[in-house]
């Protein structure tokens, strides 16, 4: 990615844990492994947390001093159980139930919140290496952070309440933990991300430090716009193709112009000092091109 | 009731599913069918597209003329369902309904991350099919790997009921909180096993909660039998025989991954994928493009016409590793390549891409046309 001709201002630091949120197909991993490259450059040190297969993180990071860490949802319910009964045979008596298997299939909350454990403990474990997560595209970025406050406040007390409480202060803080928003250009997307950024600041006192807007169209020349126009209006042969491209550039524009709009709209969601434009290529790049981009942006 | 056919749309995030689910719908709808559109994943801008608002309640779409009566949307609010299906459970119980509403652990999974969204959605299919009659179903789902978890919910959710599980929950539930002695359901064996699962049960929630727990399931066995009926018809849409699952992808990030996971998902389901729409998969650069290229215009223009001429080269290679990708992996498995659309009005684009699908209807959803008269 071609370096930026102004001198970016610095945002706010991150903090030690990194939780990057956004609709899916909007390139989470992308920005999570760029984020963990970045910091493990500047450390020595990170971890970039993934739930499911971990897939995609390992083809985004390619060779990678990032350390990766894969959380599987059944295997994080099981040991966060089994955190709290301090014991890994009882824990699976509990979930092996008949019925108990029945209810927490019923219940994806609890499976979340054990998620959300398992990410507290790696950044127990991380010992001042930065934690990145690649948030799991189920599920709104905001029902995440509500879950910790929610689930204390239902339990009131017990093994679930401290697990959920202790939650809260590790994760639902910002000194401890920031949030990275993800989105694309295009209207549908910006607007449900606004949205979140909007609920994250005003639910959860935890507005974004981050908004990243991946995939945004390169700028082309306003006169191109008008001489596009003026060779549509001419009636040689091409007045039919020129038309499609004064469609093309149009769209293009709107896009770009709209994007613009709703994200200095964003500002007042409070988010960081200004949103980071990735640009369109023909491939998603690779954990270390974001790296190297974060950094010049002064935003990693 | 005769059952419509169903059309499940899966996929990753960011491949257009949601928009091409709407479309699907309108192509059928255009070629006659009574058609109705249910998205899990609602954008208000996609809504109105389609002339709807987003909420509970099945409605008449508005796209375009010609289409009376035969274009229906249900595009449920993701934190609002569980609370309209409670509403249509206790229809007639108003009484167990505000109990159940202020009963925190059903608060606890109303507002739940992922996964009953989904469910809710699709009992409020089956209520809707009960009272008209549709030719189709287009079934968006979740733009994720999980996307398909929920086909076995529904018939989790009635066993859960159906079995003795709730019994034995509820007894559980109650046992903790009270001194009382419990029944369980079966005796004996099992006996020392299950009283080491409720002290463990003990352990990690507290009393009040197991009230509510007992609470919760005491107001569901009030209405067991609808849901479970529902819980069951919800079954049957998903898995019944004339039931097609489509797969759909674009060429970026795990787009393709993600299909080819979720073709094995719907394996260890029993099913497998009908088809596979492959959207901003551009087969050629569009002619309009290579005859400008020939053209003579002025520097900054030309400049333009690179730059977007080199993007749309970029989708034909990308458009055509994601087909052979798709071939090599799902080999029997027709794939559909749909173009970019440098539209920015959805309703435009799904009319658009209405009128692509529409060539392809057949094998997408096994519609023929009814000779006339």
């Amino acid at each position: 990615m071609a370096a930026s001709p102004h001198q970016p201002q610095a945002f706010p630091p991150l903090a030690p844990v990194v939780l990057v949120t956004g609709k899916g197909g909007v390139g989470k991993t992308t920005v999570a492994a760029g984020l963990a490259e970045a910091a493990a450059a500047q450390n020595g040190r990170a971890v970039l947390v993934e739930f499911g297969d971990g897939e995609s993180g390992r083809r985004v990071l390619g060779a990678s001093r990032v350390m990766h860490r894969v959380v599987e949802p059944t295997k994080a319910l099981e040991s966060s159980v089994a955190r709290l009964l301090n014991s890994r045979l009882l824990s699976k008596v509990f979930i092996g139930n008949f019925a108990i298997k029945r209810m927490l299939r019923a219940a994806p909350a609890l499976r979340e919140l054990a998620m959300l454990d398992a990410v507290g403990q790696i950044a127990d474990e991380a010992q001042g290496a930065r934690v990145v997560v690649d948030m799991p595209a189920t599920g709104h970025g905001l029902a995440w952070m509500r879950l910790p406050v929610q689930m204390r406040d239902l339990f009131g007390s017990g093994g679930l309440y401290e697990l959920s409480e202790r939650l809260v202060h590790r994760l639902v803080k910002p000194s401890q933990c920031s949030v990275v928003v993800v989105t694309l250009p295009e209207r549908m997307v910006l607007q449900e991300t606004l949205e979140l950024c909007k609920g994250l600041q005003e639910e959860v006192g935890m507005p974004a430090s981050r908004l990243v807007v991946n995939r945004f169209p390169r700028g082309l020349s306003p006169d191109a716009l008008v001489q596009a126009r003026a060779l549509a209006a001419t009636s040689d042969g091409n007045t039919e193709s020129a038309r499609r491209l004064v469609e093309a550039l149009e769209a293009r524009d709107a896009i770009r112009r709209e994007a613009l709009e709703t994200l200095g709209e964003a500002a007042q969601w409070g988010i960081g000092v200004r949103p980071l434009l990735i640009p369109l290529a023909e491939q998603d790049p690779m954990a270390s091109a974001v790296a190297q981009w974060l950094t010049r942006e002064k935003a990693a | 009731m005769t059952f419509p056919t169903t059309i499940v749309c899966a996929g990753g995030g960011g491949v257009g599913k949601t928009t091409s689910s709407a479309a699907l719908g309108l192509a059928l709808a255009r070629a006659g069918a009574r058609t109705l559109v249910v998205t899990v994943d609602p954008a208000r801008r996609l809504a109105s597209a389609m002339g709807v608002q987003v909420g509970p309640m099945v409605q008449q779409a508005h796209v375009e003329p010609g289409l009376e009566g035969r274009l229906f949307a249900l595009m449920p609010e993701p934190r609002q369902s569980t609370r309209t299906f409670v509403d249509l459970l206790f229809h007639d119980e108003p009484e167990a309904l505000q109990r159940m509403l202020d009963n925190r652990v059903y608060r606890l999974l109303a507002d739940a991350a992922a996964g009953m969204h989904e469910v809710v959605s699709l009992m409020l299919v089956a209520r809707a099919i009960e009272e008209t009659a549709f030719d189709y179903l287009v079934i968006d789902t979740a733009p994720s790997r999980q996307g398909l978890d929920f086909i076995s919910y529904p018939g989790r959710l009635a066993t859960l009921y159906e079995g003795r599980a709730v019994t034995w929950l509820s007894n559980l539930a109650k046992k903790n909180d009270s001194d009382g002695e419990v029944r369980s359901a079966s005796g004996g064996l099992l006996a020392a096993g299950r009283r080491r699962v409720e002290a463990l049960f003990g352990r990690l929630v507290n009393p009040q909660t197991l009230r509510d727990l007992a609470g919760m399931f005491a107001e569901l066995a009030i209405v067991k039998e609808r849901f479970a009926h529902l819980a069951r018809v919800s079954e049957a849409l998903l898995t019944g025989n004339s039931t097609r699952y489509l797969l759909v992808a674009a060429p970026s990030g795990s787009a393709a991954a993600d299909v080819r996971f979720l073709a094995r998902k719907l394996k260890r389901f029993g099913q497998r994928p009908r088809g596979v729409i492959l959207n901003r998969s551009d087969a050629v650069v569009p002619r309009w493009l290579m005859s400008l290229q020939q053209t003579a215009m002025p520097k900054e223009l030309q400049e333009a016409l690179q730059v977007v001429g080199t993007e749309y080269e970029a989708r034909v290679r990308a458009g055509d590793a994601l087909t052979r990708s798709m071939a090599g992996h799902l080999p029997h498995v027709e794939a559909v390549r749909m173009p970019t659309l440098e539209l920015r009005d959805p309703t435009r684009i799904v009319g658009t891409l209405a009128t692509q699908f529409g060539a392809h209807l057949s094998m997408l959803t096994g519609w023929t046309a009814t000779p006339a008269g």
